[in-house]
Order: C-alpha cells, then structure tokens, then sequence
C-alpha cells in the first residue's frame, strides 16, 4: 500500500491547526505543472543534465542519451498525474521523490534502448571505448588519461553496480534515493557501492602496474 | 558466507557509504578518517578512499548541447499545449448542482446556486440535475438547439408514404 503523500508535524493539541508539509523538495514545481503542462519547463530544466548525464553514462552515444533524455521527459510530462509524493521523513531534507519518479522511466527507457541494441547489434555497450573522454577537460594530456581509465574503470562494471556509481558520483543521489530508482534495499546498494568501489580500485591498480 | 562475514561485509558498506556522503558533500577535508567519526573502530580502506577520490573528480556531471536543449523545450510546450486541450473541451469543468429555489434561498445554501435560482425557473419538482461549467458551454449550446428541432419536428409529422403507414400501423396497435 502507497504510504500517505504528505506528513503532518507539530503538537497533537494544536488540533485543527496542525501543520502540514511536503517532504518532496519539487512539491510546488510539481504542483504548478499540474495545473499548468507548461510550467513543467521549470521541472525540465531542473533536471535535464542530470537525466542526460545518466543516460550518456549508460548508453555511451550523445545520440541515443539525447533520445533517451527525450523519451524520458516526454513521458513524465504526460504521466505527471500518475506521480504520487512519498517522500518519507527518513530520506531526510531535500529529498525528491519526484527526481526518483524521474530516474525510475529514465532507467526504463535506457533499458528499452539496451534491448533494441541487442536485437539489433550496434557497438558493445559495455566497453569501456564508447565513453569519450572531454577533450576540454584541464590537465592536459595525463590529465585525460586518468579520467579515461576512471570512466572505463566505470564502464565496465556490471548493471546495478555501475548505474549505483553513476547516481551517486554524477547525480549526486542519496543512498536512499538510489534505492528507490533501482528498487532495491538501501542496505543493498550500500553493498552495490562498496563492491563497485573495490573493483575500480582494482582496476585503477592494475593499470598503474 | 557466513553470517559473520556477511555482516562484516555490510558494515564495511555503510563504512564505505558514510565516507562517500561526506566526500560528496565536500566536508572532508582530506581526511579519510574525518567521514567516519560515527563508526569507532573501523576504518575505510585506503584503495576505497583512493578510488572514490578519483571518481569524484572523474566523473562529470554532462550537460547536452544548447540546440539539443532548446528543441526539447519546444517538444515539451507542444505536448504541454496538447494536454492542455482535453481541458478546454470540459475537463476543468466543475459540476454546480440545481437544487429548489427554495433550498437555496434559505440561507446557508451555496451562494451560486442561490444566484441562479434568484427568480423561480419552474414548478417541476425533478429539476435537480447537473450542469457543467466550463469548457462545455459550446456543446450545451448545441444540445439545446438539438432539443428545439426535435420538439419542432415532432409537431410537424413528416407526410412521406412510409411515414403514413408507420403511423397507420401506430394507431391499429392494441393499446
């Protein structure tokens, strides 16, 4: 059962003049798009490079992480009246469970493209070569060598573990709020993370050697 | 595994994950052990931090690029627009209900309808029924033009053949 959307704080006598608040830090701007479809844009410019940089992350292609990106707010814009808060005290201040809502179809629409990529087969996903390193990136060349091994260091962890890394280096996600867009434990992906860590460390020790 | 390492394994998780908050959240310092504070006893290992700190560092947030960026905006008014529609065609509509002149009218009744029923619209006493407000305006208009023609049209029996036998195969039925 769905827990209930809004939580209520202060002192039980105050009966009647409780206050009621909103755990979900997106409360108002999903509110507005409600009302309004086009006041959506502020929840779309909000999260449009976290969405991208997830979904380039996991697809390696700035083509497919722009349709990806696409499809996802597409379908949140249209779905928004199915999205229901559930923010818990527990996740703590700033928590959104509108952002997880978000990454939940971003991770289904990934998933999608995954398999339309092994019907249909294209470049290997999981290697480490189809995430291009900035050529931008400050340091010169060492510099761009080392965030290359990093990024495929990353790239090659399997599924959960990665997507884990991702949302917690890139998006910058709570353990809790990682749990909510893989559907698993916060235990669980605490354990995701440290594994992942480990073998990056692994991987970032052998190619030092 | 036994539940011992099991357990130990998870421990050194939540090691790793209490570190990790306090990385990301730029509080450490350059220490290590600072993150830890919580946790006596246990310490992260020195690969793990290593490994967090360059994937920190590594690992950057992308932005798409500002055409890209544009053109979703648009995409996304265009579905705003659609969905918008439904809406105008009745969907934000609200349901005011018609009760009796005299309900209304005695105080504590809805404002609204004590309006609409200032002056008395009929004697029926099945007049309580819905209206929608709203976007349906346009098709209320057209039920009523609707409702006019047939009652104009059933004073005005049509005179075509199959018409006269119909209506002579009517009054030949037993009641």
């Amino acid at each position: 059962m769905a827990r209930r959307a809004i939580w209520r704080v202060g002192q039980p006598e105050e009966a009647g003049r409780s206050r009621v608040t909103h755990l979900d830090r997106d409360h108002a701007l999903v509110d507005a798009a409600r009302v309004d479809p086009a006041r959506f844009e502020a929840l779309y410019r909000k999260y449009l490079a976290q969405v991208y940089s997830y979904a380039y992350y996991e697809l390696g292609d700035h083509h497919d992480a722009e349709d990806a990106t696409e499809r996802t707010f597409v379908a949140a814009l249209t779905n928004l009246g199915r999205f229901e808060e559930r923010a818990r005290p527990a996740d703590g201040h700033g928590a959104s469970t509108f952002r997880v809502w978000l990454f939940r179809i971003a991770r289904n629409v990934v998933a999608d493209r995954h398999r339309a990529r092994s019907r249909r087969p294209e470049t290997q996903l999981e290697a480490a070569e189809v995430l291009t390193v900035d050529p931008d990136l400050a340091g010169g060349v060492a510099r761009r060598e080392e965030a290359r091994d990093a990024w495929q260091a990353v790239a090659r962890l399997p599924g959960d573990r990665r997507r884990a890394v991702v949302l917690r280096f890139v998006d910058e996600m709570t353990t809790a709020e990682i749990a909510g867009v893989l559907g698993r434990s916060e235990g669980a992906v605490r354990v995701l993370i440290h594994r992942a860590l480990r073998a990056v460390a692994r991987d970032l020790g052998e190619n030092r050697r | 595994m036994t539940a011992g390492a099991r357990d130990g394994g998870e421990i050194e998780a939540l090691v790793t994950d209490r570190y990790l908050e306090s990385l990301l959240a730029g509080g450490l310092g350059g220490s290590p052990a600072a993150g830890l504070a919580g946790l006596p006893g246990r310490r992260l290992s020195p690969d793990i931090g290593r490994a967090a700190a360059r994937l920190r560092g590594d690992l950057p947030r992308l932005h798409p690029s500002f055409r890209f960026e544009e053109r979703l905006a648009q995409r996304l008014a265009e579905v705003a627009a659609g969905l918008r529609l439904p809406a105008a065609a009745g969907g934000e509509g609200i349901v005011v209900p018609f009760g009796s002149p005299a309900g209304a009218g005695a105080g504590g009744g809805d404002p609204t309808a004590a309006f609409l029923f200032d002056a008395p619209l009929d004697e029926r006493q099945d007049r309580v029924r819905p209206l929608l407000i709203g976007g349906a305006l346009t098709s209320a208009a057209l039920s009523l033009a609707g409702a006019a023609y047939v009652a104009w049209r059933r004073t005005r029996p049509p005179t075509t053949p199959m018409a006269r036998a119909v209506r002579a195969v009517s009054r030949g039925r037993p009641a």
